[in-house]
């Protein structure tokens, strides 16, 4: 994934704190080390391995499904985190972009939608372990589950568009553009299970969340566990594209000494 | 396969995927890292 700018032009130059030609080592490097970053992510994993001790030995054994439930407490922080914070960022990063043509939000949608696609592919591969012992089957064209393989197809696709044009506000604007409309999959997936039959668990209904409280309990730690992991995997990854983008400028600057 | 291998085999499922992940941006950080420092080195050299 290695950044290049083929089409500078006038009103192409990266929006980076130095200007193509200036002194780049004397910039801030972006992707270096910082402590704080390191903290969060021996937390996030802590905080995982807690998730995983909470599902496994602290939920009760749910009445009807039994222990194969348990694979719920990281099935649906991982959908979560894919429809909530990633795949929102990289809408409302796309539509940052296109206001302020600043590169830096281009970098994040593309880092949030990586992580986004992570997690939707957790969530796919999850999901039909779970449903074989309960349904009798891996998949049906469910549609929640439908919508949710559209979904992933459909960041794929906005990943494969990313890769395969060069770098710079060219591919920007139409991974913003694909980043929006993209997006209008997102609440469908959330209101399938209200709009259309479906025999996918409604966990929040009318009468509230429908779950014992200690599972309730466990659920709210694997949400907050796989969000502080999520933040984390963005900065390491933002970071790490801010980073590609110096060592591209560095790249410019020797060529034309 | 019993309920407990579908539970077994979910969580592998995600330790794999997750682990993967973490590889490839710490490799990707690794030469990020070498390149950036190959280039100082460079500039610094021409300068």
């Amino acid at each position: 994934m290695t950044e290049s700018y083929p089409d500078l032009g006038r009103d192409q130059a990266p929006a980076a704190a130095v200007p193509v030609g200036g002194d780049v080592t004397a910039a801030p490097a972006p992707g270096g080390r910082a402590l704080w970053i390191d903290i969060l992510g021996l937390a996030s994993v802590a905080l995982i391995l807690a998730a995983l001790y909470a599902a496994l030995v602290v939920a009760p054994t749910e009445a009807v499904m039994g222990d194969v439930q348990r694979i719920f407490y990281f099935h649906m922080p991982s959908a979560w985190v894919a429809l909530g914070p990633s795949f929102t960022v990289v809408f409302i990063c796309s539509i940052m972009y296109l206001a302020k043509r600043d590169l830096r939000f281009d970098r994040i949608a593309g880092a949030s939608a990586e992580i986004g696609v992570m997690f939707t592919t957790i969530t796919l591969l999850t999901g039909p372990l779970w449903a074989r012992p309960i349904w009798g089957a891996y998949w049906t064209w469910d549609p929640r589950l439908t919508t949710t393989l559209v979904l992933w197809f459909i960041y794929v696709a906005y990943l494969m568009l990313r890769s395969s044009t060069p770098e710079g506000h060219k591919r920007a604007r139409l991974a913003a553009v694909f980043g929006i409309v993209g997006w209008i999959d997102v609440p469908i997936v959330f209101m399938s299970i209200r709009w259309w039959r479906t025999i996918h668990p409604t966990l929040i209904t009318g009468q509230g969340m429908q779950m014992d409280s200690t599972m309730q309990a466990v659920l709210m730690f694997s949400l907050g566990a796989f969000t502080v992991l999520y933040v984390y995997l963005l900065i390491v990854r933002v970071r790490q594209l801010d980073m590609g983008s110096r060592i591209d400028r560095m790249r410019q600057q020797l060529l034309m000494r | 396969m019993s309920e407990i291998g579908f539970l077994f085999a979910g969580y592998a499922v995600i330790w794999v995927i997750l682990g993967t992940y973490f590889v490839f941006v710490g490799r990707r950080q690794s030469a990020l890292r070498r390149e950036l420092e190959r280039l100082e080195r460079d500039l610094q050299a021409q300068a």
